[in-house]
This record gives structure tokens, sequence and C-alpha cells, in this order.
């Protein structure tokens, strides 16, 4: 009970930062970004695999936002209302760059990521190099094979598993029904499975 | 729910409800089979949650930053636009009342200039030769005759049989 009052709160608060940025307030703008920022991101990321990208597509997803925040009618959570902003403006960006599985943007050679095991500047407190190695392959691995489906599926996959949102909220995001959403992880699941299965069956 | 993808990934989240479940396992060739695929679509949904879910943002702050300022800049340039919205009717207002003014203008300066080229077309001294020819008391033979080179701009008066012009009659 006290969590559904916590969150209930929380959607109030919510609301009332909505109807302040609707009246004009930026500081209310800028706690909403604070809020969904870090999420906002991580999906795009999650989508993209390039961090400056993401970074460009969150901020302008947000402007976006900002301009159209009076036409928020309050009718669905604000979070699904941001996340179809940001799915329409990445999966645009997408379409446009053409990612094309194996591309450029998902060559082992050119991996950001990739840190050297003997590199000084590790921590002690962190994981032991080979571990990161591992973690830092199998990451590699993961992005590999999501640059694999569509734009439309890999939004699909990673709204359910990491944002655990619900066929509807996916439905209403995506502006599809829901057969399709589920036809969509039907098939995005498939694809994962094959490419994934040593990857998930060895952990 | 009709297809049997849909029914498959509302199987794999619990989402059937206990009669489309039955439904759905009786209806399933290898029971085993699926429950074996189920355990592995969980572990993937684990594996890509443990992996993907926890993507950092660094320079949050400064993030908010850019936000802030592309709005502000947003902002200005609406103003701007608005203004630029407002500018073209007044634009036109002032091409209006500028042309009215420009017609009336043109209207007075013609009307003078007019006025003022009418009775210069001929002039006082011909008037008076002309009127001259037909009064038979002064000049009962009088005979005048005019020739005009408008090209040139040139005009010849002919007379004869006139007996005096008037000294003080010059022409302009």
């Amino acid at each position: 009970m006290q969590t559904e009052a916590t969150l209930a709160q929380a959607d109030v608060s919510e609301l009332d930062l909505v109807r302040r940025c609707q009246a004009g307030d930026t500081e209310a703008f800028d706690e909403l970004v604070t809020r969904y920022r870090t999420r906002v991101f991580g999906m795009i990321y999650n989508m993209i695999h390039s961090e400056q990208d993401a970074w460009d597509l969150a901020q302008d997803s947000f402007v976006k936002a900002w301009k159209s925040i009076k036409r928020f009618r309050g009718q669905s959570s604000f979070y699904t209302w941001i996340y179809r902003i940001v799915m329409n403006v990445t999966i645009d960006w997408a379409r446009k760059k053409q990612i094309k599985p194996g591309g450029a943007e998902f060559d082992d050679a050119i991996q950001p990521k990739e840190i050297d095991p003997a590199s000084k500047t590790v921590p002690k407190a962190d994981a032991l190099p080979y571990e990161t190695m591992e973690r830092s392959e199998i990451r590699a691995r993961i992005d590999r094979a999501i640059a694999q489906l569509s734009p439309e599926h890999r939004a699909v996959i990673l709204m359910k598993e990491i944002e655990e949102m619900q066929y509807h909220e996916i439905a209403e995001t995506l502006g599809c029904s829901i057969g399709t959403v589920m036809s969509r992880l039907f098939y995005a699941r498939k694809k994962l499975q094959n490419l994934l299965r040593d990857v998930y069956e060895n952990i | 729910m009709k297809t049997f993808e849909e029914k498959w990934t509302a199987w794999l989240d619990g989402r059937l409800s206990d009669r489309e479940l039955a439904e759905f396992e009786a209806s399933l060739p290898d029971k085993a089979a699926a429950e074996a695929e189920k355990t592995e679509v969980k572990k993937l949904g684990a594996l890509l949650k443990r992996e993907l879910g926890a993507q950092a943002l660094l320079n949050e702050e400064f993030f908010n930053h850019q936000i802030r300022e592309k709005i502000a800049r947003e902002s200005t340039g609406e103003s701007r636009k608005r203004e630029v919205e407002v500018s073209p009717w007044w634009t036109i207002r002032r091409l209006l009342w500028t042309g009215t003014a420009s017609l009336a203008v043109f209207l007075v300066m013609a009307i003078f200039v007019m006025r003022d080229k009418n009775p210069a077309e001929q002039s006082q001294y011909l008037t008076q030769i002309l009127n001259a020819r037909v009064d038979p008391v002064v000049s009962p033979n009088a005979t005048i005759s005019m020739f005009e080179t408008k090209e040139d701009q040139v005009t010849v008066l002919w007379t004869e049989g006139l007996q005096s012009l008037p000294a003080d009659y010059a022409a302009k």
C-alpha cells in the first residue's frame, strides 16, 4: 500500500510538473529531463550503439517533447508519451542511417568500450581484467545480435525486456496494435535465441 | 488473439487467461519442448536485462544544460519567427499606403500639368493673329497659313495682307 501511495504521489507530482511545463516553466521540464534522461539515453544507446549519436538523439527527443508538451493530454503516462517521441526520433534516424547487420558501427575493430586488460586506469575494486574482457565480449555479441534486427523489432524487444513495459504501452509508444507488438516480439526473440543461445546457456 | 505467434508470445509472458492457457497448452504437440523454450526465453531476457539494463549517462548535468540552451534558442527563434510573421502584414499595409499616396500625388501633379499645358498649346500671339484674320475691317485681304513639323518642333506662320501687327505683341 505504501508503495502504491508513493507511486500515486510520484504520478501526481509528475502530472504537476507536466502542467507547469505546459505553462512554460522550463525548470519543471528540467526536472522531468533529470527523471528520464538515463532511461531515454540507455534506450537509444541500445538501439543504435553509438554514444555520441545516442546523446544527440536523446537531446533532440527532449527538445521535441518540450515543443509539443502543450499537446500532452495526460491520457497516457508521461514516460509512454516521451518514449513515443524517443522511438520516432530513433527509428527515423536508424532508417535514414540505414544501419545494416555487420555494418561499421558494430565492427569489433572500433569498439569504443574495449578495455585494455593491462590498463593502469582500471580501479582495483573493479572486476578482474579477464572478467571485464569477457563482459565486454558478451556485450559486443549482444550488440551485434540486436543490430541484426529491424529498428521496429529492436524497439519492441528492448521495451519489453529492459524497460519491462506492458504490451499495450509498447503498442501505444510505437503507434501499432497489440497483436503487432506480440508478433514482433515473437520474431525478435526467435532471432536472438538463435544468435545468442551459446551466450545465455553458458552463463 | 488469433495468430500462433501472438498466442505463443502471450504464453511465454504469462498473459493468457485460464481458459486460453488450457486451450493453448492442449494444442501444443510437445509441451516439454515448449517449456524448455520458455526457459530459454527467460534466460535470454535475463541476459539482455543484465547486459543492457545499466547504460550510464555521463555528464548528466551538462546533458540538462545543453537541453536548456537548445530550448532557450528555440524560444528566441520562435519570437523572431512571430515577428517575421507580423511584419509581412505591416509591410503590405505600408505598401498600400505608399502606393495610394503616390497615386494621389501623381494625380494632383497631372491635373496641374494639364491645366498648365493647355493654354500654352497656342500662344497668345497666334490667337491674336488668327483673330485678326477674321476681322474684315482691320485686314480685309489677309490670309494666314501655318505649317507645323512636330518631330522637329518647328512651326512656320505665313501671313499675307495684314495691315499691321501690334507692336506690343511678342512671341513667347
